[in-house]
């Protein structure tokens, strides 16, 4: 539509409104980093509270401004960062930063196409992202703070703000945020189906996609079905907030006063809320999920294992994961049979995530590892995805949520899986793909020391949190001194804190060398890693259009990683043929 | 002052960041490199450390079960609470396990199949029979654990039955302190809404009617009668709000405009928890379990369990609500 | 070293004829779960008890006429553009336009009747039946609103001969969100006919 009527060249056109799919990309993951930096930066100070109680810590005043006094934070206060650092973290960093940069770098570049569907809307989908995290963090300055309600912002105490004071304008720009970044998550998604369905180029089988594809475009239809639903529940809530009517609220005594509202019930916006809540976290594992396949493969120098059933076992979480919500809910008042219902399809989700470990596994199994930081965050996704994904057994089980549900032990369980696996897919995707996001290489030592601090200090912050939670200790508490029987958790509270600060300063290593490698890394080859899929075929440099040329045509599938004759000699003479390279006499195609 | 030491110190260690890295850079040029090759050596460096890193994780898991495991929750002083930590352990036996394995396996691979130019990777793409096993495998454990899971669901679900002789208690939340309410003589409680709120009528009980006249309003600590059902009716008269007791194995969201039940039959009394705990001054509590304002981090009211006499005796002393 | 142009017009012609339906599909995907989410909020709302006491407003079984009928006028206008009759054609899009305009209409007489029934979109008098009704039949407004955008679009460009009878992509995205906005309405219609009283 517009592009083509501005010259391409363009400093406003080519680095600002590009419609190039390399450059959103980037956009894309600059702003991702720096909201997530934001959200880690808002733990570890809510960290400082929770390991240390009402200690005063000079940081706290000089960050939190009229929100502290004397250093140390107002618990209404604390509640607004632990809300925004939710939000932040699951929204901006790992759905929009996540799927919007290797979703925008890859799918092209992985199936043949010069560029999306609609290079347009494609730039109109970053642009609304960037405004929709530009008022979210003016959310944190309005009169009364940011929306404090948790990230799951039920009602009333989202609608009310007399119930706590991020209830009122916080509250406000949180909604009109995440209504314009549900428009932006939207039109990419729209985006990345189309282009995978209709652009891949000749020779380019569904069969024949990367699995990091298969992840995408089931990401994207996950999207596509749950995030309408997230805005009607928005929308119903800022209706309940300033137009008076009654969806969520009834009976109501507050400030003295028993509101207006009759009918309505809040129970209505939480089955709406996770509705999208649930596929949400798919929607943030999935990718990462296809990046490790990815990673995995290329570097033990193997087929991926399983490739179909890869592709199988992401369908059937995609689906499984829309009949799930209600696990967030055992204990409303529901239906008890309800509950029953979703113990069984939460549990049955364990079996596609089982196979898929496994089949990562059998990859590693006699392949030939090269460890490259992005190998070794692959690893470490393996590691935390087992980790978190085996409590979910416990928190999927309704009789046993009863006692851990809403306790330190969920939180254990959903970072180690989002904030640990998601967020390892993501730092192995940057270090892997750089090559093809800047054209340079990363430097590798500081990516293992990167790698090993964050491990550690990851797993000592997270794992703890399990003993926490089948000790009774609930979450967003301001603090544990209240209650006697949580008095022998101060040494546990203390030791989480001490790694949380040390996390931090883990990723000023990767910041630094992130940094430093994007102006001045080693100039990155066509082919760093010498991987078998086309996006290692196209020129270092950028342009828009990715190939001189004709688009290359595809003659097999991604993995034929030390496919060897009967000789044992490797077909084609190297341990890799590239998906371009025509299948020989008697070849047969896809792993046979 | 500080500030500016800080940002000198950070400018500097940046700088000889900058440096350190395009020395190594020359330095590798001049052998002839590429300096992100991952060296072989440098590369079973990193399996190595991998492989020892099982030995790390494993062993702080060990740690972490020796030095905070014993300060979970103690044993269930409720009935349907034994059931439920019965699965919580079978559960738990089933998933460590699979925990260690798969971590020994993954991170054996990594030391044993380190690159070497010396060797092939091996071309395995798939095996039907392999993902039918760990497909199957996991199901029937899967299976059992919903099974028992679901009886367990249904049986605390389950109302008490009619004709059995329990407490009725009403338990209002509100931002941020809780109010009991047993029914009276009648076993029945008055009815109650928000519009009857009123000065001391904190929680709007309705005085016109006739069954609430014996209901008997508690705040601050509330009694139960060892073995004796109690059956719960939640509320709530702002947001919502959730009725945890951890050591009873019982939790039920509050929600305005909604009333919600749970019951449980209480089977250890404060005394036996005590010398079980070997704390004098333990207590069971009721915590806030649903993030509700700035307080909520103090919403808590005590539990004595005691036997029927004494419960009796403390349930004489309290007022009615026609008083 | 030469730069590949994105200014190929061919390659980006063959680019939209490929993906601009697929484009509005999904689009559309999206707006039914949209409205699912709504619609099961009704439901989830009323909790088995009778919606509203009041009969549904002949003002809303005129406006499924008309949106039908736009659809046809549409349809009428899309086959006169691929038989080349463009006079036609201008026709049946201007009628579509305004069979747009009636039913807005007559969906403001139907909110007009509601409301003097008793049935109040906010406010203490409302309830969440009462709010959604009023609530939804606006939401579906706001996409057709888009889709007289599209319409227009359509209508400025047959004034300039932009179509051709083998060329009509742009009308054809436009008269597919338009049947899905009829249809989107016939749903809620009779959604609304089994809930209400």
């Amino acid at each position: 539509m517009s592009a083509h009527h501005h010259n391409e060249n363009d400093f406003l056109f080519k680095y600002i409104f590009s419609t190039d799919h390399k450059m959103i990309s980037k956009q894309f993951l600059i702003t991702g980093f720096t909201m997530g930096f934001i959200g880690l930066v808002m733990s570890t100070l809510f960290r400082l509270q929770l390991g240390w109680p009402g200690e005063s810590f000079e940081i706290v005043e000089l960050l939190m401004g009229s929100w502290q006094e004397g250093g140390v934070m107002a618990p209404d206060k604390y509640l607004a960062l632990v809300t925004m650092h939710g939000t932040i973290m699951v929204f901006f960093l790992l759905t929009a930063g996540l799927s919007g940069t290797f979703s925008n770098l890859l799918i092209p570049l992985q199936i043949g196409a010069r560029d999306m569907a609609s290079g347009f809307l494609n730039m109109l989908s970053y642009w609304f992202f960037f405004v929709s995290s530009v008022i979210m963090l003016i959310s944190l300055f309005v009169e009364g703070g940011a929306a404090s309600a948790g990230w799951t912002i039920y009602p009333p105490l989202s609608a009310l703000p007399e119930a706590i004071p991020g209830s009122g304008a916080g509250m406000t720009l949180w909604l009109v945020s995440m209504a314009i970044f549900i428009v932006s998550s939207l039109l990419g998604s729209l985006n990345y189906i189309v282009t995978i369905l209709n652009l891949r180029t000749k020779g380019m089988s569904m069969t024949r996609l990367p699995l990091t594809i298969w992840a995408f475009l089931i990401t994207a239809i996950i999207g596509v079905l749950s995030f309408p639903v997230l805005l009607s529940a928005a929308l119903l809530l800022v209706m309940d907030r300033s137009f008076g009517t009654s969806f969520y609220l009834s009976d109501i005594y507050i400030g003295g006063q028993v509101l207006d509202h009759t009918g309505g019930s809040p129970i209505l916006f939480e089955h709406l809320f996770w509705f999208l809540g649930h596929p949400e976290v798919y929607i943030v594992l999935l990718p990462a999920l296809g990046i490790t396949s990815e990673i995995v493969s290329t570097m033990s120098r193997k087929p991926i294992f399983g490739y179909r059933a890869m592709i199988g076992s992401m369908m059937a979480i995609g689906f499984l994961s829309f009949i799930v919500w209600g696990h967030h809910m055992f204990l409303t008042g529901m239906n008890p049979f309800l509950g029953a219902v979703f113990t069984f399809t939460t549990l049955l989700i364990a079996i596609p995530s089982a196979v898929k470990v496994f089949n990562y596994l059998t990859t590693l199994w006699k392949g030939n590892i090269k460890f490259s930081p992005a190998m070794l965050f692959s690893v470490g996704l393996v590691s935390t995805f087992i980790t978190g994904g085996v409590t979910g057994l416990v928190l999927g089980n309704s009789a046993l949520d009863i006692n851990v549900h809403d306790t330190y032990f969920v939180i254990g369980h959903f970072h180690i899986v989002m904030g640990l696996s998601a967020i390892f897919g993501m730092f192995a995707g940057v270090y892997h793909w750089f090559p093809k996001l800047f054209g340079r290489m990363m430097n590798n030592k500081l990516g293992n020391l990167h790698f090993w601090t964050t491990i550690v200090c990851a797993y000592g912050v997270f794992f703890p949190m399990h003993f926490l939670g089948l000790a009774g200790v609930p979450r967003r508490y301001y603090t544990n001194s209240e209650f006697p029987m949580f008095d022998n958790m101060v040494d546990i509270n203390e030791f989480i804190s001490t790694f949380a600060v040390l996390a931090l300063f883990a990723q000023l290593v990767f910041m630094f060398n992130f940094i430093y490698s994007a102006f001045r890394g080693p100039r990155a080859p066509q082919n760093p890693w010498e991987g078998t899929t086309l996006e290692w075929t196209t020129p270092v440099e950028h342009f828009h259009g990715n190939w001189y040329g004709d688009i290359p045509e595809v003659h097999r599938w991604p993995y034929d990683y030390s496919k060897v004759d009967a000789n044992g000699d490797y077909v084609g003479g190297k341990d890799f043929i590239p998906q371009t390279t025509p299948l020989g006499e008697g070849e047969k195609d896809g792993g046979h | 002052m500080m500030t500016i030491i800080v940002i000198v110190a950070v400018l500097l260690v940046v700088v000889t960041g900058v440096q350190l890295l395009k020395i190594a850079e020359l330095r590798a040029k001049s052998k002839g490199e590429n300096i992100y090759d991952v060296k072989e050596k440098d590369g079973k460096m990193q399996g190595l450390l991998l492989f020892l890193f099982l030995f790390a994780y494993m062993g702080y898991f060990a740690w972490q079960m020796c030095e905070w495991g014993p300060r979970v929750l103690p044993v269930s002083a409720s009935e349907h609470g034994v059931g439920i930590d019965f699965l919580m352990d079978l559960t738990f036996w089933i998933i460590t396990p699979v925990f260690i394995l798969t971590h020994v396996v993954l991170l054996w691979f990594c030391y044993k199949y380190a690159y070497s130019s010396k060797r092939k990777a091996f071309f395995f793409s798939h095996s039907n029979k392999l993902e039918l096993i760990w497909t199957v495998v996991p199901s029937l454990a899967l299976t059992v654990l919903i099974l028992m899971g679901l009886n367990n669901w249904n049986t605390i679900m389950d109302p008490i039955p009619a004709e059995t002789d329990h407490v009725l208690i009403e338990m209002t939340g509100q931002q941020f302190t809780w109010t009991a309410r047993y029914a009276g003589e009648d076993k029945k409680l008055g009815r109650s809404h928000v519009t009857l709120i009123e000065g001391a009528n904190a929680t709007g009980v309705d005085a016109k009617d006739e069954f609430s006249k014996d209901d008997k309003l508690v705040k601050g600590e509330f009694h139960l009668p060892v073995n004796v059902p109690v059956q719960f009716v939640f509320r709530s008269i702002d947001i919502i709000h959730s009725a945890y007791f951890p050591h009873f194995r019982a939790q039920m969201n509050c929600v305005p405009g909604v009333s919600t039940q749970f019951n449980f039959v209480p089977t250890k009394t404060t005394a036996e928890m005590r010398k079980i705990t070997g704390n004098d001054e333990f207590n069971y509590v009721l915590l806030c379990n649903k993030i509700c304002g700035a307080a909520h981090y103090n919403m808590q009211m005590d539990i004595i369990v005691e036997s029927q006499e004494d419960y009796d005796k403390w349930l004489a002393e309290q007022k009615t609500f026609g008083e | 070293m030469t730069t590949i142009s994105m200014e190929n017009i061919n390659y980006k012609e063959e680019i939209k004829q490929k993906t601009s339906k697929p484009l509005m599909w999904i689009a559309i995907m999206s707006i039914v779960m949209f409205f699912a989410g709504l619609t099961s909020a009704v439901v989830v709302s009323q909790g088995g008890g009778s919606f509203l006491d009041v009969p549904m407003p002949t003002a809303f079984t005129i406006s499924t006429f008309v949106i039908v009928a736009s659809s046809l006028s549409f349809h009428y206008g899309l086959i006169s553009i691929k038989k080349g009759n463009f006079a036609m054609a201008k026709m049946s899009v201007l009628v579509t336009l305004i069979l747009s305009f009636v039913f807005i209409a007559s969906q403001w007489m139907g909110w007009t009747y509601l409301y003097e029934n008793g049935v109040i979109a906010v406010g203490s008098a409302s309830t969440s039946s009462s709010s959604f009704i009023y609530l939804i039949t606006a939401l579906h407004i706001a996409h057709l609103i888009g889709g007289i955008v599209s319409l227009l679009v359509v209508f400025f460009k047959l004034n300039r001969n932009k179509y051709s009878t083998e060329k009509y992509l742009g009308v054809q995205v436009s008269i597919t969100y338009w049947h899905f906005l009829g249809g989107l309405w016939v749903y809620l219609y009779l959604f609304f006919m089994y809930i209400i009283a």
